[in-house]
């Protein structure tokens, strides 16, 4: 059996491409999702190099330049209490993909457990789970994760958690699916058939396969993670004063001066709205990309 | 064409201005009927007991259907002891030099259910504020307690009399006494009846309240002033956030604002975009100011405290938190809305109120001196309500202290859990506004600043200063008291106790045909709406 498999694997394994080059072909193929992915890049270096890109202290207010416009001194002007917008944008970036990133992150993962167990061991299991997930998801993401910030009250670590809850059972739904056609397959039967523990059969055999529809699930949820958190920034459940969020720049204060200084409102909606854009795009050329009955889609 | 006689041009000319200077005169006279729409800022905390009650947001709406014994005269914008009118009493006088006040009462005056008013509705009223071990009934909490104090007994030894007995004579009382927080409860209704409905004797009857939809007035037929309240009726309607409010009013669907709520920015951005809607500048009696936790380190250091309040630039929370709507003081209103505030020449004199780099130079240096610099920073957790008001005024106190070296965090508390919070001190310093029911310092004194008051946050207790705040309110002479006055102001920012930051401005905001609602300096007295009519 084992012989088998070693001349199955020989015979069986491609030739790989580079990264450059799967890169390039995706670009090729997938433009939109390129452009996407360049989005992403681009906010991930920004959140790197905060500290070199911002040109004042986030946090400094300026009594004398309060509400200034867009200018030499302030490139995307001031807010009412003096504080250089582009600086706080450029530090909000962090905020805004640690908190998607992280939230996603940390849904998906324990999703996907869930969806794993669920999956693998069926039967009570399963149907138990899948009516708790069934309740879960009956809550809007937004909603649930106001319930829970308002419950854990506001700090970066709360609002992850937050976010995190209603991206479990997705998660775990898609992971399900996967594991549910995997453990079906005969190299799940084979390792079965060799007496292998149930965990080194889901983590060892299973878990691996399913990394496609996860990779895809991060990055299509990471969007409305980071539109969640602004929502609850803009609703004051989110990040705390005086660190710079999107969403909180758009908040109470800016909407009571939008008429007088619009670009209170226009550069951190123009910022929230290229991020969610930019994962939208990459998530889904990623999903055409990796779901093999999606693989012919342009 | 034939030439006018210029006997006939005067004539015609006179006829003209006459006409044109009689229209304003008969547009003014009062009409009846109509019902006011009036923005509320949330849904009613504590719901009509404003004795239980530390928020103009319980106040505003509930003032109409109560009567105190005397009230400040809602036709007239500055309070003062010469604009005390009575309400439930019809006079009163002071005896004894200052030791005993009689009010004599109304008489024929019935409770909104029908009972009869009496001297017995005061005494009981006044008892259960003063917790006195024989009141019959018992508020859930008692935030002005203090303001009575000095009261050793309230008689009614008549059905239309009541004495006031004093222990040291105290003329402001009787401004206490005048202000919104301070109706008359009926004796025969539970305390704790108030806090879902009113029974009182005001010009306005409780309708309906539909919690968080609406609150609704309808005229009292037998309110004791004949032919008021012109009204014939009042709908609240809570509306949190601040652009849909202001929208509404802007749009028609309300007829005025709520007290303190709009901003400079926001008055100009409204009165430009519908002219009919006018703004009336006045003082707010709230203060910006930072809530030191005094009974515990690190702000039992009296250099620490101080260090805080140089830190903070008191004319850039004017400019930048306020947009130049507020103005700097110290702890009692400044001029020209409030009487007891110091001059500006004064003020510059005071720590805190100097150059702000000069001011942050000194804070460092008493950091210093009290083992604070770049190598150990002082760390502290601000806490604050998590309101925008309190929010911004956060933002820029954080960043103040960081150009001190302090490193400051911020904890946001929900509304409803701040004032049980900030009661049993479990905050070491909070950006805070502070609302005084009115523009005297016994108010304010004996509410903020006295030793064990419930609503002294930070437990600042100076015994020295007590019997500063005691002597001032014995004092007669107006000149002497206020000289008094002003060196309890220097002596509290000196120690830097609960250091004030800024005086917040009103800039009310009401449709044109809304007639007789005058805004005074303090948010909390002008509420009762017997006088207001509508010229539609």
């Amino acid at each position: 059996m084992a012989i088998i498999t070693h001349d199955v694997v020989i015979a069986a394994a491609p030739r790989r491409a580079g990264l450059v080059t799967t890169v390039l072909r995706f670009c090729r193929k997938k433009p939109l999702g390129a452009a996407g992915g360049a989005l992403v890049m681009v906010m991930v270096l920004t959140a790197i190099f905060a500290d070199q890109l911002a040109t004042h202290d986030p946090i400094a207010t300026d009594a004398a330049a309060t509400l200034a416009p867009p200018g030499e001194a302030h490139w995307l002007g001031t807010d009412h209490l003096g504080r250089d917008i582009y600086s706080r944008i450029v530090h909000g970036t962090r905020v805004s993909l640690a908190v998607g990133l992280l939230s996603t992150l940390l849904g998906s993962v324990f999703g996907g457990m869930v969806g794993l167990v669920s999956a693998y061991f069926g039967g009570k299991t399963d149907l138990i789970t899948q009516r708790v997930l069934d309740i879960l998801q009956g809550l809007p993401l937004l909603v649930l994760a106001l319930v829970m910030s308002a419950a854990l009250g506001p700090s970066i670590e709360n609002v992850v958690i937050a976010i995190s809850i209603p991206i479990m059972p997705r998660a775990a739904r898609v992971i399900r699916a996967s594991v549910l056609s995997i453990r079906e397959m005969q190299y799940i039967e084979a390792a079965r058939a060799l007496g292998l523990r149930h965990l080194r059969i889901a983590f060892r055999h299973v878990l691996p396969n399913t990394i496609g529809p996860f990779i895809v699930l991060t990055t299509a949820q990471l969007g409305s993670a980071i539109l969640t958190e602004a929502a609850l920034s803009f609703l004051g459940l989110g990040v705390p004063e005086p660190y710079p969020s999107w969403g909180r720049m758009l908040s109470v204060s800016a909407a009571e001066y939008a008429q007088k200084a619009p670009h209170l409102v226009l550069f951190p909606g123009i910022a929230i709205s290229l991020a969610v854009f930019g994962s939208n795009l990459l998530g889904d050329a990623l999903r055409d990309t990796l779901d093999p009955r999606l693989r012919g889609a342009q | 064409m034939p030439r006018l006689r210029p006997i006939v041009v005067l004539a015609a000319v006179c006829v003209l201005t006459a006409a044109i200077v009689a229209t304003p005169a008969i547009s003014q006279t009062p009409k009846s009927g109509g019902v006011l729409t009036v923005m509320q800022r949330e849904d009613l905390p504590q719901g009509f007991a404003i004795l239980e009650t530390s928020t103009i947001s319980s106040v505003w709406p509930s003032m109409p259907c109560f009567s105190n014994l005397v009230i400040f005269d809602p036709l007239k914008k500055q309070e003062s002891v010469d604009t005390v009118i009575g309400e439930l009493a019809e006079k009163w006088s002071w005896q004894d030099t200052y030791r005993n006040l009689v009010f004599f009462l109304r008489k024929g005056v019935k409770w909104h259910d029908g009972q009869p008013f009496t001297s017995k509705d005061v005494k009981y009223t006044f008892d259960m504020l003063r917790e006195t071990p024989d009141a019959a009934g018992k508020l859930r909490i008692n935030p002005r307690k203090d303001w009575y104090a000095n009261v050793e007994a309230v008689e009614a030894a008549e059905p239309h009399t009541v004495v006031f007995r004093l222990k040291k004579p105290q003329p402001s009382l009787l401004l206490m006494l005048a202000s919104g927080y301070s109706p008359i409860y009926a004796a025969h209704v539970p305390a704790a009846t108030y806090r879902t409905t009113c029974v009182g004797t005001g010009p306005f009857k409780v309708k309906e309240w539909k919690k968080a939809e609406y609150v609704e007035f309808v005229k009292n037929p037998d309110y004791f002033i004949k032919g008021r309240p012109y009204l014939d009726g009042l709908k609240y309607i809570p509306i949190p956030e601040r652009g849909t409010k202001f929208a509404a009013l802007q749009a028609g669907r309300l007829d005025v604002a709520f007290p303190g709520d709009a901003t400079k920015t926001i008055a100009e951005q409204v009165t430009k975009a519908e002219p009919r809607i006018k703004a009336t500048i006045t003082g707010q009696n709230v203060n910006d100011n930072l809530l030191l936790n005094v009974t515990k380190p690190p702000f039992n250091n009296v250099k620490l405290r101080q260090a805080f309040s140089l830190a903070i630039d008191r004319r850039g929370v004017v400019q930048s938190v306020h947009q130049g709507g507020a103005a700097v003081g110290a702890s009692m209103a400044p001029k020209p809305f409030g009487v007891w505030g110091m001059l500006d020449k004064d003020l510059a004199s005071l720590p805190g109120y100097g150059k702000a780099a000069d001011e942050k130079a000194k804070a460092k240096k008493l950091l210093a001196e009290a083992g604070h610099g770049p190598s150990n920073p002082l760390k502290v957790e601000l806490a604050t309500r998590a309101i925008p008001q309190y929010l911004d005024f956060a933002s820029f106190v954080i960043n103040e202290l960081k150009q001190v070296g302090v490193e400051a965090t911020l904890k946001q508390i929900e509304t409803a859990q701040w004032h049980p919070l900030a009661t049993r001190k479990e905050f070491q310093a909070g950006p805070n506004l502070t609302g005084i029911g009115i523009d005297d310092p016994d108010a304010n004194y004996f509410e903020n600043w006295a030793c064990g008051s419930p609503r002294n946050y930070g437990g600042y207790c100076n015994e020295q200063i007590m019997k500063m705040i005691e002597a001032q309110s014995q004092e007669l002479d107006a000149k002497k008291r206020l000289a008094m006055v002003i060196e309890i102001q220097k002596k509290l920012e000196a120690d830097a106790g609960r250091p004030t930051i800024a005086w917040r401005q009103d800039y009310y905001l009401q449709w044109q045909h809304v007639k007789n609602l005058i805004p005074h300096q303090s948010i909390y007295n002008w509420g009762r709406m017997q006088e207001v009519w509508l010229d539609k």
